[in-house]
């Protein structure tokens, strides 16, 4: 069974690949053009409360706020 | 005559280090009008030609959800600067490349810089440059805006990119038989308005529609081609 969690809940420095989006039409475009598409591997930077955190996609780290990365759905296993 | 050049690309790609290296550092900062967001703009003088270079915001895409993506789109637009310089992270291509493709669909007279060659090299990343050139139609100079290296190419391809007709060198992008389809009646029907394919590429206008963007959306609202173009994209909703 393939494992989907939101990538809000990954620890520091652990990482995964996405799966899919949960959002609408402006949300999944704008996370697609900052790289967060299907099969793309992301890790948790820094994840402290409060505020945002740093997600590395890319070669590049972004900062999301934490309702956007709730919504982002990875799946932890898939990295090998 | 003064040449008058846009330097674009993603966020940290070097763009205003290129845009020092190019201006000599001589950049003065000034506003964008009505806007809140600064634009630099710089000169410089290369062969006897003079250059007119515009630094914009760094974007990720040209869609009209945010102030800076605006900004750079409006200029392309609206102002239609001679040659749009294109800064592109070699070290990081995959993400780099979609906003060169939408530059395209602008039909702008682009020329590529290929910058943090170095670090690319550190990665072992072995870069097709001549394969790039030809697949986007679109001179790729190879740079390293740290060490200066490429900067008398990149100013000697924009000189060349000037005197090229870039109509010659358009690459569609494909986005599948059935929307490709679609993006031609549009096109078709938009066709009515004279006025607006004259100022906007039509493809460029039809794929904005297709996406829902909200200025595109407003354009058409006063054109005369309206009629014709809603039902168009009422048939597809259909």
């Amino acid at each position: 069974m393939m494992s989907k969690i939101p990538l809000m809940t990954l620890s520091e420095n652990e990482e995964a690949i996405v799966v899919e989006v949960w959002g609408g039409r402006g949300l999944v475009r704008r996370l697609s053009e900052m790289g967060f598409t299907h099969g793309t591997k992301v890790k948790m930077l820094h994840s402290s409360c409060p505020g945002p955190v740093l997600v590395g996609v890319r070669g590049s780290r972004i900062a999301l706020g934490r309702g956007v990365a709730m919504k982002i759905i990875v799946n932890p296993e898939a990295d090998s | 005559m003064t040449i008058r050049v846009a330097v674009i690309g993603n966020p940290n790609v070097g763009k205003t280090l290129i845009f020092n290296n190019l201006t000599g550092g001589r950049a003065h900062v000034g506003n964008w009008p009505g806007k809140t967001v600064e634009k630099k703009e710089g000169k410089c003088r290369h062969k006897g030609v003079e250059m007119q270079i515009i630094d914009l915001p760094g974007t990720y895409s040209l869609t009209a959800n945010s102030i800076d993506e605006l900004i750079a789109r409006h200029y392309i637009v609206n102002e239609k600067p001679d040659v749009v310089i294109d800064i592109v992270d070699a070290s990081n291509l995959e993400r780099n490349l979609y906003l060169t493709t939408q530059i395209m669909e602008l039909e702008a007279n682009m020329v590529i810089a290929l910058n943090k060659c170095d670090i690319a090299d550190q990665l072992n990343y072995e870069i097709d440059v001549e394969g790039l050139s030809e697949l986007l139609r679109v001179p790729v100079i190879p740079t390293v805006a740290t060490t200066r290296e490429g900067m008398a190419e990149l100013k000697d391809a924009v000189l060349g990119a000037v005197k090229g007709k870039p109509t010659e060198r358009l690459v569609k992008i494909s986005y599948g038989k059935q929307l490709d389809g679609l993006i031609l009646r549009i096109e078709k029907a938009l066709q009515k308005d004279e006025e607006m394919c004259m100022k906007y590429p039509t493809r460029w206008l039809a794929i904005k529609l297709l996406e829902g963007d909200k200025e595109v959306l407003r354009m058409i609202d006063k054109s005369s081609s309206k009629d014709e173009v809603t039902d168009q994209l009422l048939e597809t909703v259909g």
